[in-house]
């Protein structure tokens, strides 16, 4: 049986001023999969899931996400979308102003016309989800990095999303913190019938979440597979990625123009 | 999504199709916020023809249940499908509500 696509990226390009960021990425995502998009730091992974979520238009080339070309929809048709797919962010991105309750209460009290009382539920059971029932009533100032994280993560699946956008769900956090988010991520991807999408660099998170991984190098889709493909990939950047070492084709420097024209120019 | 409700023994039966969901939820929240005000003693819900329920359709059951317990009412729930069935397993909610698979069952033993 053929598998669903639920999101196509097709030859997206994007250049911020001078410099090419996406230099057309072309790869799909099936339903109910977990997609790792790695790639060092800078090179387009971020900007790239910002296409997929609409945040962001390409230059050049179309995104499709739940069957709607994204570079084609009006405002009232992406805020329509956007009510299907939820988002994880980096830093979390609460409000510290907000009870934690409050927080992950914003989308339904923003987009339905459901009462408090039955939203009040709906926290409760996400919140149980993420393992942080009875902290309703605390302030994000009052939680670790990896609570604040789950806090996002039960904002993100509070409208029952079809698709979560992870943006480096384990960065800044400990080892085991990290393996918690992890393990919350593919519980909630399987036990909800989410597809979810990560973006991330950490290795242990890429093998141990993916169902495929794609990854993307100077702005293009290098190679996509299943973790197995990747680890066995015979493209030595692939492979100088996955063991983080400094030597390889792999170039980490970004300079523009040669160092010393640019001191004397 | 309306609700259609009918007496049988005493008991208030209530029949939806299709989805409970963010968007018909306020409205079938409506009608039960109605039996509840009436202290409707007994609501058996036939699940038999809904094909999806979201989160906001579980909390609006069990929020339901909350209000009818104040009371000492109490509810069941019929024939849910296997898919929505399951999510209450997920959620934990199986062991909340009185969840049966025969309406005539879930009428005539509602002593």
């Amino acid at each position: 049986m053929d598998k669903e696509v639920v999101i196509k990226a097709d030859g997206l390009t994007k250049k911020f001023g001078d410099r090419m960021i996406l230099n057309g990425v072309s790869l799909e995502i099936y339903k109910g999969e977990t997609f790792v998009i790695m790639g060092g730091s800078g090179c387009g992974k971020s900007t790239f899931l910002r296409h997929l979520t609409g945040a962001l238009k390409p230059d050049s080339g179309k995104v499709y996400l739940l069957g709607k070309d994204l570079t084609a929809l009006n405002e009232d048709e992406m805020d329509k979308l956007k009510k299907r797919i939820g988002m994880c962010f980096q830093s979390a991105a609460l409000f510290d102003s907000m009870t934690v309750g409050e927080n992950v209460s914003l989308p339904l009290k923003e987009h339905t016309k459901l009462e408090k009382s039955v939203i009040d539920i709906v926290v409760k059971m996400k919140l149980e989800l993420v393992g942080l029932r009875g902290f309703e009533d605390l302030m994000p100032s009052q939680l670790s990095g990896g609570m604040r994280k789950r806090v996002g993560l039960a904002r993100a699946i509070v409208m029952d999303p079809e698709i979560v956008f992870y943006d480096e769900p384990t960065a800044g956090l400990d080892p085991i913190v990290a393996g918690v988010i992890d393990k919350l991520i593919l519980d909630l991807s399987k036990k909800l019938s989410i597809t979810s999408v990560v973006v991330t660099h950490d290795m242990k998170s890429v093998f141990s979440i993916g169902d495929r991984i794609g990854m993307l190098y100077e702005g293009r889709a290098l190679q996509v597979g299943t973790p197995d493909e990747m680890r066995n990939s015979s493209n030595q950047m692939v492979q100088q990625f996955i063991s983080g070492s400094p030597d390889g084709p792999i170039r980490f420097f970004q300079q523009k123009d040669d160092y010393l024209e640019h001191l004397i120019r | 999504m309306p609700v259609r409700t009918e007496t049988k023994s005493g008991v208030t039966v209530c029949r939806m199709d299709g989805e409970i969901d963010i968007n018909s939820s306020p409205d079938i929240k409506k009608v039960f916020d109605k039996l509840i005000t009436q202290k409707t003693p007994k609501i058996v819900i036939i699940l038999s023809n809904v094909t999806y329920v979201d989160s906001s359709g579980l909390a609006t059951l069990v929020e339901v249940l909350k209000n009818m317990r104040s009371y000492g009412g109490r509810l069941r729930l019929v024939n849910p499908s296997s898919k929505i069935r399951s999510l209450f397993e997920i959620t934990k909610l199986e062991k909340l509500f009185d969840i049966m698979s025969n309406e005539e069952e879930a009428v005539s033993t509602f002593s």
